[in-house]
């Protein structure tokens, strides 16, 4: 997989503008083939946008669109070959799931027995073959979600577009529909964009992740890049939680923060800067090998089940520590004293005031 | 709906604005089986003779068959014109366009009197008078508006992904128009149609200017009658027109459900 990955989708400078406003101001991406890539951020951060860029329906202001080596920008929608599944489905009400899936066999001019058969494959594939013969609305939100998807990939497009697929189902049946997506994607081995807000949708399921904000890209990684190294301290939030103590590095280069010096991976210019640190990589009491330890009072603590997490008061700052529930030690009690640790690489530190 | 909780003076006040509404309406029905010579409640004594009267007055059949087939084809230029308008009007975006809707919504607005000169003294010099196209194109006038409004009501709230949908999946624009649009589009049709057929039927002030000896419609030929005499041969015609427009209306209703059909 890894040797030679042969790109498939690139986006080129692309620009996108709505009246006066400037979405996108120029991006450039490249998505490899076979590849599930995630466009993740808040909303207004224009992943929809990208996507709808993709899909023809929206149309970029400059730039240039390239899937497999051609040139698509000025390609019609219809003419684009990709597979969309959209946030309300928008499967067609006035046909049952077999006609909604064979649509796209139609317009390629499938007869009508071929399209028939694959319909009923593409339906077998995602387990709903038993309800061809209902109407959209007669099926619950993660049949319907099931249809759009067996809709999408049945005219094996050349790119699949995910545009907040799982946003409307509850909790239970988003976690059965991530795992079933992304094993769909791989069997078929196509190639994939996944907008969404949920970092835990984008690190789960796909092979690398797009941060962005305010139109630009600010960070395109793994996973576990984008989680454990993030590029700016908007990744950090934004990817997994994290606490923010004010520091700054003198000009000798040593970083403080919480009162006291600490030690980091990074290494940044002297001056003000944000010292980062995730609430679950901060060990409570044992800190026999951490690069960095700090004393606090516990000022709250928040049983969750499998995790508790403590409020601690660190110089004039509060710092959240969470740590699996455990029997072999004697639980905490608000204001007692502890000691905090945690290494030198889960220190992240980004200039100050970046948000 | 929660009708069980309705205070008790709030149901005697509907009741009585239910019954000031309906009350002529209702008082039509015994009238048309008065037996008597002019028109006045109670009836002296029953009977049916308005009714064979009705039926054997042949200027009101004609002009009743006229009426209908006005009403049809009215209804059916209606809904071919104001589909794709709507259409244009809810999907396009250029620049006048809501001065554009609301230009063709106007005649909404306007004194239909006012409609009805202006129509009369354009038509006189097409020689558009007294004519089954001038009477077509006078009560389009009238109906179009009801039409646009409640197709591009009905488009607005459809939902646009579904024809972006059809698009990804290689449907050209006029595939997508006839294919899902138009289908998606049915329950709006149906009110809209049943709206101009009720409009159409119905009209009186425009269709005045435009009729004559040659010509002319139920509901002109019922005020003439009045003007000139004043027995109960009206009130059943007035009855069977009732009938008449509940019968639209549950054909509507049976089709789709008056809600869905009127308020989306």
């Amino acid at each position: 997989m890894s040797s030679a990955p042969e790109e498939h989708l690139r986006l080129q400078e692309i620009g996108v503008s709505f009246g006066n406003v400037n979405v996108i101001p120029s991006l450039d991406l490249s998505v490899r083939k076979g590849e599930m890539v995630a466009f993740l951020g808040p909303s207004g951060c224009g992943k929809t946008t990208t996507l709808r860029v993709i899909a023809g329906l929206n149309k970029p202001s400059q730039g240039r669109i390239i899937v497999g080596g051609r040139d698509i920008t000025h390609l019609p929608i219809h003419d684009r070959d990709m597979g969309m599944v959209f946030q309300s489905y928008a499967l067609f009400p006035h046909m049952n799931v077999s006609r909604n899936v064979a649509f796209g066999l139609q317009m390629r001019k499938v007869s009508g027995r071929d399209a028939e058969a694959r319909a009923a494959q593409a339906l077998e594939m995602v387990q709903l073959g038993h309800l061809s013969h209902r109407k959209p609305k007669e099926l619950s939100g993660g049949q319907q979600q099931r249809v759009a998807l067996a809709r999408a990939l049945v005219i094996e497009p050349s790119i699949l577009l995910l545009d907040e697929p799982l946003s409307n189902l509850d909790a239970k049946l988003r976690d059965e529909m991530r795992v079933q997506i992304r094993a769909l994607q791989q069997q078929s081995g196509i190639t994939a964009v996944f907008v969404t807000h949920d970092q835990v949708e984008a690190l789960s399921m796909c092979d690398r992740v797009v941060v962005m904000r305010g139109g630009n890209v600010e960070q395109f990684g793994t996973p576990t890049e984008v989680y454990e190294r993030p590029a700016t301290a908007f990744v950090a939030n934004f990817v997994g939680r994290t606490n923010r103590l004010k520091g700054r590095i003198t000009s000798e280069g040593v970083l403080t923060a919480a009162g006291q010096q600490l030690r980091s991976a990074t290494t940044l210019a002297p001056g003000a800067v944000d010292v980062l640190v995730r609430p679950h990589r901060i060990r409570l009491q044992e800190t026999a090998d951490a690069a960095n330890e700090v004393q606090g009072t516990v000022s709250s603590i928040t049983f969750i089940g499998d995790l508790v997490q403590y409020g601690v008061r660190v110089d004039d700052e509060e710092v959240v520590v969470e740590e699996a529930t455990r029997r072999d030690r004697r639980p905490l009690a608000v204001s007692d004293k502890v000691t905090l640790g945690w290494s030198a690489e889960d220190t992240l530190v980004y200039p100050a005031g970046e948000k | 709906m929660e009708i069980h909780k309705t205070s008790w003076p709030m149901r005697i006040l509907v009741f009585v604005l239910f019954i000031y509404l309906l009350a002529p309406v209702i008082l039509v029905f015994p009238l048309s089986f008065s037996g008597d010579q002019v028109l006045r409640f109670p009836p002296t004594f029953w009977s049916t003779r308005w009714y064979s009267a009705l039926f054997a007055n042949n200027q009101m059949l004609k002009a009743f068959w006229t009426s209908l087939s006005l009403a049809a084809i009215v209804t059916v230029l209606s809904i071919v014109i104001a589909v794709p308008a709507a259409w244009v009007m809810t999907r396009l975006r250029f620049a006048g366009r809501d001065l554009l809707f609301n230009l063709f919504t106007a005649p909404l607005l306007l004194p239909t009197i006012v409609l009805g000169l202006a129509i009369l003294i354009v038509f006189a010099s097409f020689g558009l008078l007294a004519t089954m196209q001038g009477l077509v194109f006078a009560h389009l006038v009238v109906t179009l508006p009801y039409a646009l409004r409640v197709l591009a009501v009905s488009l607005s709230t459809q939902d646009k992904a579904c024809e972006e949908a059809a698009r990804t999946l290689g449907a050209k624009p006029l595939t997508v128009f006839f294919r899902i649009t138009v289908p998606m589009l049915v329950p709006g049709i149906v009110a809209a149609a049943a709206l101009c057929f009720l409009v159409s039927f119905d009209e009186v002030v425009i269709t005045l200017f435009l009729t004559g000896p040659r010509i002319s419609t139920l509901p002109v030929e019922l005020y003439n009658y009045v003007y000139n005499q004043a027995d109960p041969l009206v009130a059943a015609a007035s009855a069977l027109l009732i009938l008449l427009t509940l019968g639209v209306i549950m054909i509507v209703e049976r089709a789709m459900g008056l809600g869905k059909a009127f308020v989306k």
